[in-house]
């Protein structure tokens, strides 16, 4: 870079783009922006890991989301991640109804486990190893609304190893606002 | 992706809009003190929040930060004399102390007490390091002075500066807690700035491109965690300290100077982004600082006589394809401040949200936006403070290290990611 700004400006080899950032940049120009929708319609399917984080997840499905998929564990039982493949895992929708890990997966673009205690780690490890293989993004969250460090720390440790991004949220109401961040 | 009115709400910041009352809760730096350097200086315009306003010091040292048009026939007191313990308006003499009081109307008799009904808007102004600091605010819920470390630590271990970014504040301030592009638009400068160049921890940088993120929550703010593959299995994390509504520091690198930024909104369109660096156990060497001077690390080089940039939007940023296909620039444009204001700025005066397609990986940005939504609502609705007024929360510090894979940064780091007066920053 020369010291003279003078040789930037009217430098003839680096001349000033007409219609260049200045006027592209403008507000004037925002307006001639291509308006189309440029993404289509994400598939997510958010997972809450223990009843906790399911009763959380509950309070937003209602919501009119994009194709989104909600689902639960449907056992108490602790899962042995060695001895669980992916169509092993009890998993319901909302309703009730049974689901599959694979055919919720297939297609999938993200998935994200939601916990608020740090002893679904198996099941964390079998929906994530699942993700992994077919190449999805899998993010965690962390619930910590009520809860002591250390039951903070049990959650984020049983997912560090899984999730692409984890996040520990002191609110609940994290959970939709992400979820529509992400287009879910 | 933001709903329409929620980015309307967290974009606007003139007086009466909920993101505008919150900022005005807090202590932000208004000017550098160099501004006004000497009693009876001439008086600076200022616009922030949306407020024109005029900064002087007066015959006594006194700061003032006022209305910056004349009560009476709203001429503009930059052509005003500072003089005798306050500023002049040239046109009619009308004159005006430190606190926006007036204190004299030479048309109407001095008995009269004329002057007494004449005041106009002031905020206090302080200096604390090389800043002068304003709060817009209620005087009455005036929170304490500002403790940031870059600007209490001795003057020979800090530099501050300050450039007028042509955007909002909110896509300017997004990039500084935005870890994942600095593998990518800021390669180049890893490797040869400065301020930056030599450090282990670059290494990891450039060869792990796909960091992987961990947001943590802080009473203040949030702790944004970014680690890589390091050797022997280990993590490389970075965190960047975010503090409520627009502090950031950059994870430091090896021995260099530490980083970090305010985000201060002008108005809608504009903002300052102020950067420092400083160190918190050394004096800043003169290399060092000459490399600030001449717009290295997160500083820039300006059109002579201004604060705005040298590479702007008028010159393309001084694009330079040839330095791109070298890889002496990812982007073209050099100098990492530069870098990132080309692209925030290309974005539109104010990003239209709506549009945008966050990842995962955005979960930093996704929940500082929460955050700041819900403070300046809970602000708005039940006059909550928000978070970042006090002191403790102030307290923070970026930090880089090696760390083995069962250790979560926010208990290994703790310790480093607070200001320990006399002892060095944590880095690789």
């Amino acid at each position: 870079m020369g010291d003279d700004i003078r040789d930037l400006f009217f430098d003839p080899n680096h001349p000033t783009l007409l219609g260049g950032c200045a006027r592209a940049a403008s507000a004037e120009e925002a307006r001639y922006r291509v308006q189309y929708p440029n993404s289509r319609a994400r598939t997510s399917r958010i997972f809450a890991l223990d009843a906790a984080a399911a009763e959380v997840m509950y309070g937003v499905t209602e919501s009119p989301w994009n194709g989104a998929h909600f689902l639960t564990l449907s056992t108490t039982a602790t899962i042995d991640p060695e001895a669980t493949p992916a169509e092993a895992l009890p998993l319901a929708h909302p309703d009730g109804a049974a689901a599959d890990l694979g055919r919720e997966l297939d297609g999938a673009d993200v998935v994200v486990l939601l916990a608020t205690r740090g002893d679904s780690e198996g099941a964390a490890e079998v929906i994530a190893r699942e993700a992994f293989h077919r190449k999805i993004m899998c993010a965690g969250l962390a619930l910590a609304q009520d809860q002591q460090d250390h039951a903070v720390d049990r959650v984020v440790n049983s997912m560090r190893r899984f999730a692409s991004v984890l996040v520990v949220a002191r609110d609940n109401d994290f959970v939709p606002a992400m979820l529509t961040a992400l287009r879910a | 992706m933001l709903r329409k009115e929620v980015n309307d709400l967290l974009t606007q910041t003139d007086p009466g809009t909920p993101m505008g009352d919150m900022f005005r809760q807090y202590w932000i730096p208004a000017l550098l003190a160099r501004e006004l350097p000497e009693d009876d200086c001439p008086p600076v315009r200022v616009k922030l929040l949306g407020e024109r306003l005029l900064a002087f010091r007066d015959s006594h040292g006194r700061y003032g930060l006022i209305d910056e048009f004349c009560a009476h026939r709203g001429v503009s007191l930059w052509f005003g004399r500072n003089e005798e313990g306050g500023l002049r308006c040239p046109y009619h003499g009308w004159k005006y102390d430190v606190e926006g009081n007036c204190t004299e109307v030479p048309s109407e008799p001095a008995e009269s007490g004329f002057c007494e009904k004449i005041k106009l808007t002031a905020y206090p102004l302080i200096r604390i390091g090389d800043v002068l600091w304003t709060h817009m605010g209620d005087k009455d819920n005036r929170p304490p002075r500002p403790e940031w470390e870059f600007a209490t630590v001795p003057a020979e271990q800090t530099y501050t500066s300050k450039r007028w970014q042509e955007c909002n504040w909110l896509q300017a301030m997004e990039g500084g807690i935005d870890s994942s592009h600095v593998s990518w638009l800021h390669s180049g400068s890893l490797k040869s700035d400065p301020l930056f160049k030599g450090a282990r921890g670059n290494q990891y940088n450039q060869n792990d491109k796909k960091p992987v993120f961990e947001v943590v929550e802080a009473d203040g703010g949030l702790f944004i965690g970014a680690r890589r593959m390091a050797e022997n299995d280990q993590y490389y994390w970075r965190i960047t300290p975010w503090v409520m509504p627009s502090f950031t520091m950059v994870p430091p690198r090896g021995d260099h100077p530490v980083h970090g930024h305010f985000w201060i909104p002008i108005d809608d369109e504009n903002c300052w982004a102020w950067s420092f660096d400083y160190h918190p156990t050394r004096a800043l060497s003169t290399e060092e600082r000459q490399a600030m001077i001449d717009g290295y690390g997160v500083h820039n080089q300006y059109v002579p006589g201004t604060f705005r940039p040298r590479q702007n939007k008028d010159n393309d940023y001084l694009m330079d394809r040839d330095a791109q296909k070298r890889g002496e620039t990812y982007s073209g444009v050099w100098g990492i401040a530069m870098q990132d204001a080309s692209l925030q700025e290309s974005m539109g005066p104010i990003v239209d949200r709506t549009k945008e397609n966050l990842v995962s990986t955005d979960n930093g940005i996704i929940m500082a936006r929460h955050r700041l939504r819900k403070a300046a609502v809970a602000l708005r609705d039940k006059g909550t403070p928000p978070p970042g007024r006090d002191i403790a929360h102030q307290m923070v510090r970026s930090a880089a290290r090696v760390l083995p894979q069962d250790q979560p940064f926010k208990d290994a780091m703790k310790d480093d990611l607070t200001v320990r007066p006399g002892v060095k920053q944590t880095s690789v």
